[in-house]
């Protein structure tokens, strides 16, 4: 009986420290809640050497915009050439070069399934002003069912957003920080 | 024997009415919702404003939210019946591109109604249902000098008009334009 209140203890002492330890691990996390000092700005889409329409530049550029203020993961988020990114030292700039695009045709994947879809693939640079980059990661979006084409650059923007979440980031340092 | 034959007829007889019955029934509804579409549709040349679907991208109209383009004086109007009109001006647009798409009329209970059509059904109604548009797109820079970038889905015809007008206003205009001056050129080089 005496063993079997020891383990009990045991037991409850053993999730007071999981639930005291977690809510600590989770905030010194992957970023490890250092992102909320940067700012970061987000350029133009380059083409590269894909024959991307602009319809579809422009679409992962709105998008990213959004995406990245929904995640709330920056304390800021600039377009590219607005004012009040002047003097921010604490700077993170978002390059993305399209890598691949396979235009599709809605109809064709309501007529077919298997076939039209849009594929899209980025490759998307976090660099500091100085040219540093510090992560870099190739993102896709596609839509293969439903929706319209416009939708893979919803796709790809939140897959580029998700990687930024899960990607580490170095600390801004206080000269950095200062405005 | 005879019996069991009768039986037979009799089933794929009904199966046939039944996938008869549902193709008939998704055909009478795929041109009423294609003619709403049309009636929706303006005289492109008429009227100076067109109606527009500002699909992503605008500062201060949701995103998929219809109203009327038009070009007053040196802006780029965009107006709705409920909410602020947005006004971009002219000076401000680096570039227009115009393009054209097919999509799926519709929407969503159209999508649900293929899907749920027996017997392949819904890919024969996909295939008469959708329709061209053209699609505007502006790249421009804010009050603040951010880059922005709006796309903007018209009756398919009218992205013509709105390029030339935009043309005529001094906005370097690409894409569907260059082509058809290029036919234009063609044509008339073939007379």
């Amino acid at each position: 009986m005496p063993s079997r209140r020891i383990s009990l203890t045991a037991v409850a002492i053993g999730i007071a420290i999981v639930q005291s330890v977690l809510p600590v691990r989770a905030r010194a996390g992957i970023n490890d809640g250092r992102v909320l000092q940067w700012k970061v700005e987000v350029n133009p889409i380059d083409a590269g050497d894909s024959s991307i329409t602009p319809e579809f530049r422009v679409a992962i550029y709105e998008n990213l915009v959004t995406e990245l203020t929904k995640a709330k993961q920056f304390s800021a988020v600039l377009r590219r050439g607005d004012s009040s990114a002047n003097g921010v030292s604490n700077l993170l700039i978002l390059k993305t070069t399209v890598e691949s695009y396979a235009p599709g045709s809605e109809t064709k994947r309501a007529v077919t399934t298997v076939t039209g879809a849009t594929k899209l693939k980025v490759r998307s640079r976090l660099c500091t002003r100085d040219g540093q980059v510090v992560l870099e990661r190739v993102v896709d979006g596609n839509v293969r069912f439903f929706g319209g084409n416009l939708r893979a650059t919803h796709t790809l923007a939140r897959n580029v957003v998700k990687a930024i979440k899960q990607g580490t980031l170095p600390e801004a340092t206080p000269s950095n920080q200062a405005q | 024997m005879t019996r069991t034959k009768n039986m037979c007829y009799e089933g794929s007889s009904k199966r046939l009415f039944r996938i008869l019955l549902c193709l008939v029934s998704a055909s009478r509804f795929a041109p009423s919702l294609i003619a709403q579409d049309f009636d929706q549709a303006r005289p492109a040349s008429s009227s100076p404003v067109m109606r527009a679907r500002a699909i992503l991208g605008l500062d201060g109209a949701a995103n998929n939210s219809m109203g009327e383009l038009s070009i007053q004086d040196d802006a780029f109007v965009f107006s709705r019946r409920e909410g602020p009109v947005v006004r971009m001006p002219l000076s401000a647009i680096q570039g227009a591109f115009l393009s054209q798409e097919d999509k799926q009329v519709g929407g969503m209970p159209m999508a649900f109604g293929r899907a749920a059509t027996p017997y392949g059904g819904g890919r024969a109604i996909g295939l008469f249902a959708h329709k061209k548009y053209d699609f505007m797109t502006l790249e421009y820079f804010d009050s603040n000098g951010g880059f922005r970038g709006t796309i903007y889905q018209l009756n398919k015809g009218q992205g013509q008009v709105l390029a030339d007008k935009l043309g005529a206003k001094g906005v370097h205009v690409s894409g569907l334009e260059i082509a058809t001056t290029k036919q234009r050129l063609e044509t008339n080089n073939a007379k």
